[in-house]
């Protein structure tokens, strides 16, 4: 019993003095800063880790009395508690965060990050970045598109097609560049009893391919009313009517699983890898780990016949007001933006924002870049249709669910999602 | 204490002759049955092994349900390195460590009120604690954050163990309190009669008669505060307070996720805790044996 | 059934003071226990007591989780009213506590008695270690690894579809988390799973309390197994199945983990919880004050269950003699 006690004890003692070493970071006074906690959640391997850590590394070279102090952070954790963590004094400096309303907009929108706008002129960042691209960077009260800079985004990405070149060889397909050559590829495939696409019911794929077919229908204007709130968006019109409807057609000719309703991301993509499905439709971030394990002939072509592709500038590099070394994090932005960096990017499956396709070696991220500056260039980029409104994406998923399983109409569907966005940007608009 | 049996019930189920039939074939048959109910629930285990060793480009040709087809360990090295791991072990140990001893000390100093004590409103201080357990998670995050910024113990770790100190303790209280109140009455009577204190009691009389199920809460303790998420994802910000489940969901990427990598690191997250548990099965199977010391 | 015949005081009765040298005994038997209750009762108005009154009072308010909340009175119990989410996902509490607390409760008293008196005794007391080693062992899993490595088992190309196309059943390959009606099925099974360990636990270590000479003696008398089980195991278990169906009961109405890990509450809301529901207001639509309306309202919900529980513990264990 005595033991007990003693152990009971010596616990107690232990964890009153666990407290944490909580980081004191440099003084107030900025320019006299000697540390940057920098913190991201891109993985190591990734385009953006390689390229970052090399970003980190000249950092320090000019900046001999300055120590960086890099973090790299759950998705999911920055996702949640931004807020809570920049507005508290255990933050970073710099961080990675989500570009959007309901992300950087929201923080922006509460005086939580700092205002970019002065260094992005003076450091010729607004030149370096298309006007597409300036779009996820300038909040205004919160709503992307214009106002002030709050973030700059480091590289780019979009959704497109992946496809298998030994299959398509194998049933005598060829690349499609019309929607209506793509049913025709895909009759071909299900003729001889494959699955054309691959899919994910349970998580962004299905919502992304729905956003697809609709935006083969749509314009600029449509992008403005529905992801700027410019003007009301009627679900029941074309383009989204469109989209929803011709989704439902796919499923029911065989072009999609219908028992993809459950499969997540992760599944749709190894399906691909192992050779099960000849296409996917989806976005640049799987780029790199194709080129690492698929053992097979693939390449990628943009969704025939669009205009407008879903896709927009990555995350951002944003700078929280209680930063305590903000000159540094500017430095450090600065330097993610050279072409040493934005090169490093592209070689290794990344798409860079201010990077040059002639400083890309390998062919196939040559053609992934030109791609992304062909839809950059006609003002293509569309973003994603979960972002007018927060909680949007759980909302897709389960309408789109309703389509695969057929358990529902896309009347229905529609019916479901409007109701959400409505709402949503009722709220985002009050003010 | 003496128990008798009351005769069966009219009515009652006709008795069964046990004997020979225990002795022989239906223990084994019994045996069997438990033996293939146990082995399926380790299943899901099974697969968690085959894939912590298989390289992410065999995991993403061949599926989940493989052979892998080399032994792939890169996975649970890169997974070490990347998210620093023994401190993380750590962590995860010091806050799981002390949130187990700490509830049960606090449970059984509340349930000896409680339960022997059998203070006024018992029901109604049991019923309060429990509000501890009742709370969603989600629902405490906001305010205790706020909290623990007022306090200062933002992104430390001794807010997650007081925390989950009265989180568990709450669970701990309402079981202790449930058994004490079954406690003999005799033996507190004796113990008083020979000039004992209440303090005295306690350790002396009550504790050694609820080993097993403070063992029990001991275990409990330390493997639910090891896998708790949510509350730990908020207040543990920095990469030196943060825990090993948070470690393990930082290799869910925005759109991107290594199975094979999360499998080496659930393997490595769940063997101490599995650890943990092997080691207390002693104390809790010392009494199984046949004439434990009562 | 049996009775234990330990010694029956009611409630509040001062035990009669023994003969002899009486220790300073105080009137009442609540007095000087009081102390004991210090510890637990600060840190639980801290960390509980003060929090509980805040999300009441953001319940009240429209906040996203950042700068200052709006109060908007009982605008958010009135959505919350007609929200058909949120009533769904009570209908499925429903089911959860069949598979968390129901199921769970009566096969981990049978499998506790079967361990502890036909295997822990007529095998190696090890035998039986190793068993409910292996029936705890899911609740050692992080309930996010155990999400993933479920979906491999009952995705379409999964385990168990191979399993049945292996036996000839190929017929019976199903999308089983993708199809609403299924999902729920399917995730209370995997719930089952989840939590059969945590009785088999607790009734063996209150089955330890119990005096092995008890089973010996019934034998002689030509008890059989059953009829042990029955006067024996239960009565001798009952403050722990009483524990255990209030804890269960709650942890299944406040599911979350594996709900997130599993299905996020889908395909199109088939599995959602309040739970899951409130941390997707909160964290996902950024809605603070709606998610702590339904967190108010789930857990008024979970104290009236509670309160009636712990009332009909008490008055079982009255009727029973036990004090």
């Amino acid at each position: 019993m005595r033991r007990f006690r003693s152990v009971a004890v010596a616990a107690t003692v232990a964890a009153l003095t666990a407290t944490s070493l909580a980081a004191c970071g440099g003084d107030g006074d900025d320019s006299g800063a000697n540390v940057l906690k920098l913190w991201h959640y891109e993985s190591a391997n990734s385009a953006m880790g390689i390229a970052w850590d090399r970003a980190i590394e000249i950092f320090s070279d000019e900046h001999p009395g300055v120590e960086v102090r890099f973090e790299r952070k759950a998705f999911e954790q920055i996702q949640q508690n931004a807020g809570m963590i920049i507005n508290s004094a255990e933050g970073p400096d710099i961080m990675e965060y989500n570009k959007g309303n309901a992300t950087a907009g929201l923080l922006s929108s509460q005086g939580l990050l700092t205002d970019l706008t002065a260094e992005a002129t003076e450091r010729g960042w607004d030149k370096a970045l298309s006007p597409s691209l300036q779009t996820t960077a300038r909040y205004d009260k919160g709503v992307m598109g214009s106002g002030n800079w709050y973030g700059v985004p480091n590289y780019g990405e979009y959704v497109m097609v992946y496809y298998n070149k030994e299959l398509f060889a194998e049933h005598g397909v060829t690349v499609p560049t019309t929607l209506a050559e793509m049913t025709a590829a895909m009759d071909t495939f299900v003729a001889k009893g494959v699955t054309p696409l691959g899919m994910s019911g349970a998580e962004y794929p299905a919502g992304q391919l729905f956003y697809q077919l609709a935006l083969s229908r749509a314009d600029r204007d449509f992008v403005n009313d529905y992801q700027l709130y410019a003007n009301p968006v009627d679900f029941k019109a074309d383009p989204l009517r469109y989209g929803a409807e011709t989704f439902a057609e796919w499923v029911r000719r065989g072009y999609i699983a219908k028992d993809s309703a459950s499969l997540k991301a992760e599944d749709m993509g190894t399906s691909f890898i192992s050779g099960k499905v000849p296409m996917i439709v989806s976005g640049s971030w799987w780029y790199g780990r194709f080129k690492s394990e698929i053992s097979y002939d693939w390449d990628s072509f943009l969704f025939p016949g669009n205009t407008m592709h879903a896709g927009s500038s990555g995350n951002l590099w944003v700078v929280p007001e209680t930063s305590k070394a903000k000159n540094l994090a500017y430095d450090f932005i600065d330097i993610t933006m050279r072409p040493e960096i934005q090169a490093l990017i592209g070689n290794n499956g990344g798409v860079p924002v201010a990077g040059d396709p002639a400083a890309i070696s390998d062919e196939k991220d040559r053609k992934l870049i030109e791609n992304f500056n062909t839809i950059s260039g006609q003002d293509g980029l569309a973003f994603y249709p979960d972002w007018p409104v927060p909680g949007y994406y759980d909302v897709l998923v389960s309408g789109f669910q309703g389509l695969i399983n057929q358990s529902r109409s896309p009347e229905q569907v529609l019916d479901a999602i409007a109701k959400p966005y409505q709402d949503g940007v009722a709220e985002i608009t009050r003010d | 204490m003496a128990v008798t049996l009351t005769p069966p019930r009219a009515g009652g189920r006709t008795r069964r002759v046990p004997d020979r039939h225990h002795r022989g074939v239906t223990r084994w048959i019994v045996l069997a049955l438990v033996t293939v109910a146990a082995l399926v629930m380790l299943v899901p285990f099974a697969f968690m092994l085959l894939n912590a060793f298989k390289s992410p480009g065999d995991y993403s040709n061949n599926g989940p349900l493989s052979w892998p087809t080399e032994f792939y360990t890169t996975g649970l090295r890169t997974y070490w390195e990347q998210v620093d791991f023994p401190v993380k072990l750590w962590n995860s140990i010091l806050i799981s460590g002390s949130v187990a001893v700490l509830a049960v000390v606090v449970s059984l100093l509340s349930a000896y009120a409680l339960g022997i004590g059998r203070v006024r409103g018992r029901l109604w201080i049991i019923g309060l604690f429990l509000l501890a357990n009742m709370l969603p998670q989600e629902a405490l995050i906001y305010p205790l954050y706020h909290f623990a910024k007022e306090a200062g113990l933002y992104n430390t770790r001794l807010a997650v163990i007081i925390i989950f100190t009265v989180i568990q303790a709450a669970f701990g209280t309402y079981l202790l309190a449930s058994v004490l109140s079954t406690f003999p009455r005799t033996l507190l009577e004796a113990a008083a009669l020979d000039g004992a204190g209440k303090w005295r009691i306690l350790w002396r009389v009550v504790l050694p008669n609820v080993r097993p199920t403070i063992s029990v809460l001991l275990v409990f303790f330390f493997i639910w505060t090891w896998n708790e998420f949510l509350i730990p994802l908020v207040m543990l910000i920095d990469n030196q307070t943060q825990t090993v489940p948070v470690a393990l969901a930082s290799l869910q990427g925005d759109r991107l996720m290594d199975a094979p990598t999360t499998n080496a690191g659930a393997l490595l997250s769940l063997l101490p805790a599995i650890l943990f548990f092997l080691v207390f099965q002693r104390t809790l199977a010392r009494g199984i044996t046949a004439g434990a010391d009562k | 059934m049996a009775v234990p015949d330990t010694v029956a005081a009611r409630p509040g009765a001062t035990p009669s003071p023994p003969t002899g040298k009486t220790p300073r005994r105080p009137r009442r038997p609540d007095a000087g226990y009081w102390l004991y209750l210090l510890p637990g009762a600060v840190m639980f108005l801290l960390v509980i007591g003060g929090p509980l009154i805040y999300t009441g009072y953001l319940s009240l308010t429209r906040w996203s989780g950042v700068g200052d909340p709006s109060f908007i009175g009982l605008d958010n119990y009135r959505t919350l009213l007609t929200d058909d989410v949120f009533w769904t996902s009570f209908r499925n509490t429903i089911a959860m506590i069949v598979a968390m607390v129901v199921l769970p409760t009566l096969i981990g008293l049978v499998l506790a008695a079967v361990l502890f008196d036909t295997i822990g005794r007529r095998f190696r007391p090890r035998t039986a270690a190793a068993l409910r080693a292996a029936f705890y062992l899911p609740q050692v899993l992080p309930v996010v690894v155990a999400g993933i490595v479920w979906g491999w088992i009952l995705r379409p190309d999964g385990a168990l579809n191979g399993l049945f196309d292996a036996i000839g059943l190929g017929a019976l390959s199903h999308d089983w988390l993708g199809d609403p009606g299924t999902a729920l099925p399917v995730v209370m099974a995997v719930m089952i799973w989840v939590q059969l360990g945590y009785p088999v636990v607790v009734f063996m270590a209150a089955l330890e309390r119990v005096d092995p000479e008890l089973y010996e003696a019934a034998e002689i008398d030509g008890a059989g197994w059953w009829r042990r089980f029955r006067a024996i195991t239960l009565p001798q278990i009952r403050p722990e199945t009483f524990v255990v169906g209030l804890t269960c009961t709650i942890a299944a109405m406040k599911v979350f983990g594996p709900i997130y890990a599993l299905t996020r509450g889908g395909p199109e809301n088939a599995t959602n919880v309040p739970s899951y529901f409130a941390y997707f207001t909160f964290f996902k639509r950024l809605n603070v004050g709606y998610g702590s309306a339904i967190s108010m309202v789930l857990t008024l919900i979970i104290v009236v269950v509670a309160v009636l529980f712990i009332r009909a513990q008490n008055r079982a264990e009255r009727r029973d003699g036990g004090l």
